[in-house]
């Protein structure tokens, strides 16, 4: 928490990103979050990590990466600046 | 004349102990109390619970008890007071999980909510751990890292103690103190906000 910069991938399903979670968390170092505001209002869930680790998130999902969203995130205070990364 | 009291808490069921001293305590202006104890938590809980009423405290161990020597008045030194950029809410938290229903989400719910209290200014003042609650804080909890961050910027995080004995996972604290029924009601009664989850 409080990191400067990480990446955040969001999801519209609870489950799709449960599911996510499932698979990356025994391999990656990332952590579930609520998806941060400046993405979406509505309520949902994100996996951050940082950003140096985006190769290993990659390489194990790599098969349904191209239907979610990916946001690099960066803060400057209380505000965070958002970055949609397009793979 | 200046008052010198013995109260001997061995034996007794926390939180005794800690009743029996501040009763003490509040009747006297002056003078020196010592408490004794068998045990470390009861050492911890008394020579919070004096420290907090501004009384100067020592443990000395003799063989397996504990003699906490708790001087007011005169023979107290001012203690040093810290102020923590903290707000006013207490948070009661009961179990390891948010709301009802499916406890899987119920645990994802609770990591979110505590994830995010990191990144709401300002902090709560304390944060009261009960019953399941004290997978929260103890070895195989996700949240520990949180809770570590909010302790380390003026939270006190703290566990019923009865709770972690009963799971068997005193050992297996990983954040926060232990504490008791007494400090627990002291804390969320004296809180100006409370919220329980």
């Amino acid at each position: 928490m409080l990191d400067k910069e990480f990446y955040v991938i969001s999801f519209d399903s609870t489950h799709y990103a449960l599911d996510t979670e499932k698979k990356l968390k025994d391999h990656v170092d990332i952590e579930t979050i609520p998806t941060p505001r400046e993405i979406s209002t509505s309520c949902g869930l994100s996996i951050k990590f940082k950003i140096d680790l985006f190769e290993s998130v990659k390489n194990i999902i790599k098969d349904d990466i191209a239907n979610m969203k990916i946001y690099k995130i960066v803060r400057e205070g209380m505000k965070k600046n958002i970055y949609p990364i397009t793979i | 004349m200046i008052k010198m009291t013995q109260i001997d808490a061995r034996g007794l069921a926390c939180p005794k102990p800690v009743i029996e001293t501040k009763k003490m305590i509040d009747k006297m202006t002056e003078g020196s109390i010592t408490t004794i104890v068998d045990n470390e938590i009861a050492v911890q809980n008394v020579s919070k619970l004096a420290q907090s009423m501004s009384c100067n405290v020592d443990v000395k161990q003799v063989e397996k008890d504990f003699y906490i020597n708790i001087y007011r008045g005169e023979l107290a030194t001012p203690l040093e007071v810290e102020t923590t950029v903290t707000g006013d809410l207490v948070i009661l938290v009961g179990k390891d999980t948010l709301g009802q229903g499916e406890g899987t989400l119920g645990k994802t719910l609770m990591k979110g909510y505590m994830y995010t209290l990191t990144e709401y200014a300002p902090y709560p003042k304390a944060i009261l751990f009960l019953n399941s609650g004290v997978n929260l804080t103890t070895k195989g909890s996700e949240v520990i890292k949180y809770l570590r961050h909010l302790e380390e910027n003026g939270v006190e995080i703290l566990s019923c103690g009865a709770c972690l004995d009963y799971y068997k996972v005193k050992d297996k604290l990983e954040v926060g103190g232990v504490t008791n029924m007494y400090t627990i009601v002291d804390t969320l009664h004296s809180a100006k906000k409370q919220i329980t989850l």
